[in-house]
């Protein structure tokens, strides 16, 4: 990609600003009602239940923090890595979901209504946000880059 | 980009997974309804919500009643108590003594929800239950329960089922 140095910074922190908003909406529309999110969580029949509720008492506190990390950019590798890590479990999650045929709510924001046609729009969303946040991932070492080309 | 440099950002990951996973779990220590460790579904979670509701008096075994053939079939005929199958419901749907209804004690917070309106008219009357025969220990816990309750006149037909059946006697189907 031929992008100066310039252009690469503010697709960085537009990505940054976007993507750890998104995780800290997420997170903090979950993090308030962990019985219902568990109960998201259980319908993707992907987890034993012994794990479920871990899982949802665990995961918007990481949503939320990973999200500040990013934006504030404190550690902002780690966490562009942690979402990427979460956008990639649930992106084999909802496409492992589809296969089989599944008509749930993934419970990404709170609650909803089970629907095909959402489980595909959360598909792309998902991954929007992993393609993003991957560029984020990257973006120091690009850098790195281009500051010793220069 | 290095794969050292990705390791070292995989452990800072996972110990930020931890931290959040500790953090959850002491957000919820202090939560107004803190989550069970483990999930259970909303049909499970309403279900222990009935027998809370249903089993509120503490349960408790204590001698009941009982009536031999003669005065069960009677009381079956006459229609004066309200008799009760206290066997699972797959045994009550392949026949059951005319009239009897089905609170299991399997499932008797269910059933018992289900038929609320029916035995709580009953609750002053006679009330008369049976399952299997023999051995069998259902009768004599619904029994127990329906007491604890407050029903007022709980008896037991021992005979059950199999002393029923072998009399000959009339069946019903459903």
């Amino acid at each position: 990609m031929k992008l100066d140095s310039r252009a690469y910074r503010f697709i960085d922190i537009a990505i940054r600003l976007v993507v750890g908003a998104v995780f800290i909406y997420a997170g903090a529309l979950k993090i308030g009602d962990p019985l219902q999110f568990g109960d998201r969580i259980a319908s993707f029949q992907m987890l034993p239940n012994a794990f479920v509720n871990s899982l949802a008492l665990g995961l918007p506190v990481f949503e939320i923090s990973t999200g500040l990390l990013l934006i504030v950019g404190w550690l902002r590798r780690p966490a562009a890595l942690g979402i990427m890590i979460i956008c990639g479990i649930f992106l084999l999650a909802i496409i492992t979901a589809l296969a089989r045929g599944l008509t749930i709510d993934c419970g990404c924001f709170g609650t909803g209504k089970p629907s095909r046609l959402r489980m595909w729009l959360d598909l792309g969303r998902d991954s929007a946000l992993f393609l993003g946040v991957m560029l984020a991932y990257r973006y120091p070492a690009i850098r790195a880059r281009s500051a010793a080309q220069a | 980009m290095k794969l050292g440099e990705i390791s070292k950002d995989l452990a800072a990951v996972i110990g930020l997974a931890l931290l959040s996973l500790v953090a959850g779990m002491i957000l919820n220590r202090f939560s107004a309804h803190p989550l069970p460790l483990m999930h259970h579904s909303p049909a499970e979670r309403l279900q222990t919500e009935l027998t809370h509701l249903v089993t509120a008096p503490p349960f408790e075994s204590f001698p009941v009643e009982t009536v031999g053939l003669n005065e069960f079939r009677s009381a079956v005929e006459s229609k004066d108590d309200l008799v009760i199958d206290a066997r699972s419901s797959s045994y009550y749907q392949r026949g059951h003594v005319p009239g009897a209804i089905n609170v299991s004690r399997e499932d008797f917070a269910r059933d018992y929800v289900r038929l609320r309106a029916e035995l709580e008219k009953a609750k002053d009357g006679p009330v008369v239950v049976y399952c299997s025969g023999g051995e069998c220990h259902d009768s004599k816990m619904v029994a127990q329960a329906l007491t604890s309750l407050g029903f007022g006149q709980v008896r037991v037909f021992t005979g059950g089922w199999d002393a029923w059946t072998a009399a000959g006697l009339p069946v019903e189907r459903q």
